[in-house]
């Protein structure tokens, strides 16, 4: 069974690293001096603050972009079964959310923030613990 | 659908591990075969069947249900 559009197993690794390293840039932002500008200072698209949000933003969704789209170990025809199921209820569960976000909220900049994590992250969670759920069934040796 | 992976393997003496790697599959795969809780693909059924030496037929019956 061939499983196109992956990328290698190690890619994985990267990417919760990715993930990992932007998480307290992002919590010490304001220690960083990256926080969202009070004055007219650094607007624009060329804006500090607008340059910050961009990198931080794109480091972790290429973080969770390679951790949900690594090959595993031995792939096969189940794993690929199971990547599109998760990947449908994350589909799912990303709507279902944005429909409320858009009905009950006018924040629409957050609502795009959620539409851009939710559904890797529910994906990547998903399919890891129903290969969790898979190893843990397996019998010691059969 | 059924099988009878488990007595075919038991009558070959080979681990689910000695199959899964005949066919290229990972131990997972057979499990859940065995346990009826996945269905293979054609290819991996006629690989399966291959191993033991038997027909498709021979390995995988149709259910009741099905």
């Amino acid at each position: 069974m061939k499983s196109r559009f992956l990328f290698p197993y190690w890619c994985r690794y990267l990417g919760y690293a990715l993930f990992l390293v932007h998480v307290p840039i992002v919590m010490f932002r304001t220690e960083l001096g990256f926080d969202k500008p009070e004055g007219q200072a650094s607007h624009g698209i060329f804006g500090t603050y607008h340059i910050f949000f961009m990198a931080t933003t794109l480091l972790m969704a290429l973080g969770l972009f390679l951790a949900a789209f690594s090959k595993e170990k031995i792939e096969d025809e189940q794993i690929s079964q199971l990547r599109l199921d998760s990947l449908q209820w994350a589909i799912y569960l990303n709507y279902v959310l944005l429909i409320i976000g858009l009905v009950l909220t006018t924040d629409t900049e957050h609502i795009l923030f959620l539409n851009l994590i939710v559904p890797l992250v529910f994906f990547i969670i998903r399919f890891r613990w129903v290969i969790f759920r898979l190893n843990r069934s397996l019998p010691k040796e059969g | 659908m059924k099988n009878n992976i488990r007595v075919e393997r038991a009558i070959k003496n080979i681990t689910q591990g000695d199959l899964a790697e005949q066919v290229g599959v990972s131990r997972q795969t057979i499990n859940t075969i065995e346990s009826n809780k996945y269905v293979p693909s054609t290819v991996l059924a006629l690989k399966i069947a291959r191993v033991f030496g038997k027909p498709m037929e021979e390995v995988f019956m149709l259910e009741e249900s099905d």
